[in-house]
């Protein structure tokens, strides 16, 4: 015991120096032999992973208002309580200070994956509840069926998440989850066939399966707000190092055969997009400025030709990158967008844009907004203010007004000869104006 | 000269005492006009004295705000501000859309002292400025109605002005507006406008043009100015009094008038382009077309020219009418605008523009507020009134329409009391120096024999009203001693009367700076309520620099001059469309709010509260102008109708209706309002408890409420603060039991099911 909390506690001195501190609770050690590739792959690229019982009495994510750990993977379908500190509660501030969790679960996951899993906006179906699909199972399935092989087909369209080359057939077993329609944020990373369904495999049907074909997703995720991911899947054997290397072949249908799953591929880039190392985008600079001068300004008068550039990053392979992309989208927003381009990607990951200030003054904001599946989210706002033109700005003459200035100095000649006239004209009986 | 007369009056009434007539007369006018000037100051400070060298209410800080802006900047720059901190996110061009006259007025002086190394803080110039014209005031009115009638009766008029309420009420120290430069400028401009149509001269009526152009740049109420004039000039037409005086005076006057006015940015070409302005060029048109039949007439002065005469006169004023009209039709004039309408009927803001309507000032003036304002002179004042169309010349006809359409608009609207206020006093002063002419006058009863008409016309009619008015007297044979002396007693018991009125109306309706309260307890002991300045002080010691800052359109100014953060509208209410979605996002429920928060960008929200301290000018009591407000552009959303019981009755308890109970401004006034005596969360103002309490804020937190729970703060939650998406209990589909947790203090172990247990001597199976 004492042993065990010196060990604790150099190792959250180590722990706080390293970059990608990871916290893995299990049900028991022995995930760390049957999830171990997984493990590996995760300890390959840096990652430095402290296993925990879930019901450990000293759990604890945070301290002295610091986290020991940047991210947090929940392999322990059969907690019922997680111990120390942890609770759904914590979790959930875990994630909304920008932490990353990864949660499998199976078909005897308790309720306090469901409460986590109704956090974050999606729900995780009844205990012992599992997705069955009696025309996509594998041939080493044990007679319930729910040893499902799913196409890759059915993967979310999003690289930056799952990966270019998914082709290999994936193997789930697991319980299956149910989305919020009106919940923007998650995504259904891999849904089910139409043939499946979710519900107990020992028991007879009686009441409508609460996830049915396509609506059963078996694995989520969500981005927050503030681009803190959450990965949920139905399945730990997903993960397990049985999934990795077991063939496939499906019994039924267009009996799909493969020497390997798919698995592993796709794990390690869920497990890659969950803890940020892919798709993740930051602004660089800003800038923007009249054409043909150089330096920013606040403030633009209308009709001015303005310039503005931003420059966005990538984080790829550890390092920040230039960003290409050529959907960037520029908003000049006065209550409502008044001008939206797209922006030109130059070199660099420099995308400028060019155009005209309206002739509305106002106050203004360039807006960024580069929303895209997979990405974090990328905003940026700067406020300027549209003036309108300073009294020395005007035409001094216009072309429409000229008999106007004609008339004017025409008249102002006329009264400058007319008083040579009155001061030196002689009339016999002069006759004065006032009488 | 006119004012021969008078100093012969004066002569006589000294005569014996000193022998320099004039030179003792002129000292009586300087130390009297010296007097009245100190007598208006000192009585415009109590609110200095009370609490603080301060600016008032709401317009007024604007008004700082930008003359601070000028002698910081220049007057170019000034010219040119663009306020990207007011009407987020419209802003306003400050020098386009302002009567620049009162920053230039206080910008000078402020420039001159400083050139005299007299260095006085801008503040201090802004918050004595209208005292300090008040005198001003006084000397103009002293010379309108010297001008008029005599220099006694100027003394009186100069007197009265400079201590009535009517008028001190928009100018204590520390009411830094418009309406305290702007009253000088206009009885100025009369006092010129009358000296140029007696004495015809280019000189006057240039006179006349460039205190008009004062009067522009200070006040919008310079319309009055340019259709009062024409109306004067009209009537004399009318009354067969065409002169060349008349015809060199307004032409002159007209021309560089409309010149010098159309110069101000704010004004531009709105007289030549608004119904407001025509009259005045439409008299011009008809003054040129007279002028020129009298011409020819004075070529041939037959018979025949006379008729024709008027039938020309006739047939010109008919064509310059149809001509407006037709102008009018055709979209070149602008039709009356709706404040203009309002002027001749009273209903018509409270249907078409409620924005008008909803301010105070703008509602029709009680009879009890004339006396307030006026006390004895509006009983006087018609006597004035009386003699001047008895003894009717070119400038007393003036003065009879000046005194019959200010009491008509003063009836029509509370705030131009203030129009109303210059005449009352000409004419009372008029009214008070014939009686005093009378009960003073000793046995010289046949002075000014041989004198103008004027002053002869006045003698004789003046003895016909001493048989009606006052006690009877024979005409010539004087009144008793004991009836002069009685009269004299009662009027001066009067006007000592009106002088403590006055200073007691200044010192407790006009002097409060409003934006500083004072509460007096039982034994007279006077509590300080500071809550505005708290709240203002909080915003820009603890928001950022660039938040914006959503409230009712009344404490824009405010927040703008004081916390110096961003508003959305403010008192300028130039944009009814944006004022009515701030209305809109108050009277809709919490999510709905929230849309247009976000939408316009909105960081906090201020509301003012009186519930706990019965503070009854608070948001809930204006509530329901902002749901008319915001009815008017969104008839969709808003109806008035849902903020009433089914009685329709206003309030604020259980009985409420629902969308009253939910609406943002009604949650944000009572959020955990638990003060206000027993039992707690009792709201004194409207005299009930709140019919919905304990509620929580989903889209707003508590940022700051000050003492007095009289301003409240809330700051609006960004889209990022809410984070994940969570899913509600009633919308999941699947039911968890809720597990009471088995943790405790001591034992922090957590559970896990099936949790393999080692027994020693057995093989460990696969797990999972």
């Amino acid at each position: 015991m004492k042993v065990s909390l010196i060990l604790g506690i150099i190792a959250c001195f180590s722990l706080a120096y390293a970059e990608q501190e990871t916290l893995v609770l299990v049900d028991n050690l022995n995930i760390r032999e049957t999830h171990s590739q997984f493990f590996k792959s995760l300890q390959d690229r840096g990652y430095s992973l402290t296993f925990k019982l879930a019901d450990d009495a000293n759990l604890v994510l945070s301290k002295y208002g610091e986290y020991l750990y940047k991210n947090l993977i929940v392999f322990s379908p059969a907690v019922v309580e997680f111990g120390g500190q942890l609770d759904t509660e914590v979790i959930t501030k875990f994630i909304d200070d920008g932490g990353n969790v990864l949660m499998a679960g199976n078909s005897a996951a308790g309720d306090v994956y469901r409460e986590i899993a109704s956090e974050c906006g999606f729900e995780m179906d009844e205990e012992s509840a599992a997705v069955i699909d009696h025309f996509n199972y594998d041939a080493l399935d044990e007679g319930d069926h729910t040893r499902i092989v799913v196409s890759p087909k059915n993967l979310i369209d999003a690289p930056t998440i799952v990966g270019n080359q998914n082709t290999q057939p994936l193997l789930f077993e697991g319980t299956g989850l149910i989305l919020d329609k009106d919940n923007s944020l998650v995504m259904p990373i891999l849904t089910a066939d139409s043939t499946a369904y979710s519900y107990n495999p020992k028991s007879v049907v009686k009441e409508y399966p609460h996830a049915v074909g396509k609506k059963t997703v078996l694995i989520a995720a969500l981005q927050a707000r503030n681009n803190a991911r959450i990965v949920f899947s139905g399945s730990l054997f997903f993960f397990s190092d049985e999934a990795f290397n077991s063939p496939v072949a499906k019994v039924h249908g267009d009996k799909v055969k493969a020497s390997l799953s798919g698995n592993k591929a796709l794990a390690i880039h869920l497990s890659e997009w969950a803890f940020g190392e892919r798709g993740q985008l930051r602004v660089r600079r800003v800038h923007h400025h009249r054409q043909g001068e150089k330096e920013s300004s606040n403030t633009y008068t209308i009709t001015d030709t303005v310039v503005y550039r931003i420059e966005i990053e990538e984080l790829r392979n550890g390092k920040w990158q230039p960003f290409e992309a050529n959907d960037v989208q520029l908003e000049f927003v006065r209550i409502d967008p008044f001008i939206r381009t797209t922006l030109k990607n130059k070199a660099n990951g420099v995308y400028e844009a060019v155009f005209k200030v309206p002739d509305v003054w106002g106050v203004y904001q360039f807006k960024v907004d580069y929303d895209r599946i997979g990405y974090t989210r990328l905003y940026h706002s700067t406020q300027v203010s549209v003036r309108p033109l300073q009294h020395t700005q005007y035409e001094r003459f216009i072309p429409s007004a000229y008999p106007y200035y004609v008339s004017a100095f025409s008249m102002m000649i006329g009264v400058f000869l007319f008083s040579f006239v009155f001061l030196y004209y002689k009339e016999e009986n002069p006759k004065s104006k006032s009488e | 000269m006119p004012t021969e007369a008078e100093a012969q009056h004066a002569n006589v009434r000294n005569k014996g005492i000193f022998n320099n007539m004039t030179g003792f007369s002129t000292l009586i006018t300087v130390t009297v006009l010296l007097l009245a000037w100190l007598a208006g100051f000192a009585s415009r400070l109590f609110a200095v004295i009370r609490f603080e060298s301060i600016i008032h209410e709401f317009d007024p800080w604007f008004n700082y705000r930008s003359t601070a802006y000028m002698v910081q900047h220049g007057f170019y720059n000034f010219l040119n501000w663009f306020d990207e901190r007011a009407w987020y996110p419209l802003g306003r061009i400050v020098g386009g859309t302002v009567y620049p006259g009162l920053m230039i007025t206080s910008g000078t002086i402020h420039w001159i002292l400083h050139t005299l190394n007299i260095p006085v803080h801008i503040r201090d110039i802004c918050v004595f400025l209208a005292p300090v014209f008040s005198g001003l005031t006084a000397i103009a009115t002293y010379l309108l109605t010297s001008e008029l009638w005599s220099r006694g009766a100027g003394l009186f008029a100069a007197c009265f002005i400079a201590i009535i309420p009517g008028y001190s009420s928009r100018s204590v120290a520390g009411s830094y507006d418009n309406e305290g430069i702007a009253i000088f400028a206009l009885q100025f401009t009369y006092y010129l406008w009358l000296k140029s149509i007696k004495s015809g001269s280019v000189f006057w009526s240039i006179c006349t043009a460039l205190s008009y152009f004062y009067m522009v740049s200070a006040w919008g109420g310079y319309v009055f100015i340019i259709n009062l004039i024409p109306l004067h000039v009209f009537v004399l037409l009318i009354m067969g009094r065409f002169s060349q005086r008349l015809f060199v005076s307004y032409t002159v006057f007209y021309i560089i008038g409309l010149l010098l006015s159309m110069q101000i940015p704010f004004v531009g070409f709105q007289p030549i382009r608004t119904s407001e302005h025509m009259a005045a060029s439409g008299v011009f048109a008809l003054l040129m077309a007279i002028g020129a039949l009298k011409y020819l007439h004075s070529l041939n002065p037959k018979r025949q020219w006379k008729q024709l005469l008027i039938l020309g006169g006739l047939v010109a004023a008919g064509t310059v009418f149809l001509a407006v009209v037709l102008l009018t039709y055709m979209g070149v004039i602008a039709p009356w605008s709706g404040r203009f309408y309002s002027l001749w009927d009273t209903g018509y803001a409270k249907i078409h523009i409620p924005i008008i309507a909803s301010v105070s000032e703008h509602q029709p003036t009680t009879w009890s507020s004339f006396f307030f304002d006026l006390h004895v002179l509006v009983c006087t004042f018609p006597v004035g009134l009386w003699y001047c169309i008895k003894n009717v010349n070119d400038e007393r006809v003036f003065v009879a329409l000046y005194a019959i359409s200010a009491v008509y608009f003063a009836g029509v609207m509370v705030r131009l009391m203030l129009t109303l206020t210059p005449v009352v006093c000409v004419l009372a002063g008029i009214a008070f120096s014939i009686l005093l002419d009378l009960v003073l006058k000793e046995d010289e009863m046949q002075i000014a024999p041989v004198e103008t008409e004027d002053s002869k016309n006045l003698y004789d009619k003046a003895g016909k009203l001493k048989k009606r008015t006052h006690e009877p007297a024979p005409v010539d044979s004087g009144l008793g001693m004991n009836v002069r002396s009685g009269t004299l007693i009662a009027f001066m018991i009067l006007l000592m009367l009106f002088s403590v009125h006055c200073t007691w109306a200044t010192s407790n309706a006009y002097s409060s700076p409003s934006i500083v309260l004072a509460s007096y307890g039982n034994d007279g002991s006077r509590k300080i309520l500071d809550d505005f300045r708290e709240a203002y002080g909080w915003l820009s010691q603890n928001t950022a620099e660039d938040a914006r800052i959503m409230s009712w359109w009344d404490y824009g100014y405010q927040i703008a001059g004081m916390g110096n953060r961003t508003t959305l509208v403010d008192n300028n209410t130039w944009n009814n469309s944006h004022i009515a979605l701030v209305g809109k996002a108050m009277a809709s429920n919490e999510s709905a709010a929230y849309d247009i928060m976000t939408m316009l960008d909105v960081d906090y929200v201020l509301v003012i509260f009186g519930g706990a301290i019965g503070y009854s000018g608070d948001d809930i009591n204006k509530f329901i102008w902002m749901v008319r407000i915001a009815e008017g552009e969104h008839p969709k959303d808003i109806h008035e109708a849902d903020y009433f019981t089914e009685r329709g009755e206003y309030r604020i308890d259980s009985e409420a209706s629902k969308t009253m109970l939910n609406c943002l401004m009604y949650k944000l006034s009572y959020y955990r309002y638990d003060s206000g005596g027993s039992p707690a969360g009792y709201d004194r103002t409207r005299g009930s408890l709140p019919g919905n309490r304990g509620f929580q804020l989903t889209y707003l937190e508590e940022a700051y409420t000050t003492e007095h729970w009289l301003v409240r703060i809330y700051r609006v939650k960004k889209p990022d603060e809410f984070n994940r998406p969570r899913l509600p209990l009633s919308k999941r589909k699947i039911v968890t039991s809720n597990n009471l947790s088995k943790k405790t203090s001591k034992r922090r172990k957590g559970l896990i099911k099936n949790k393999p247990t080692l027994v020693k001597g057995k093989k460990v199976t696969k797990l999972e």
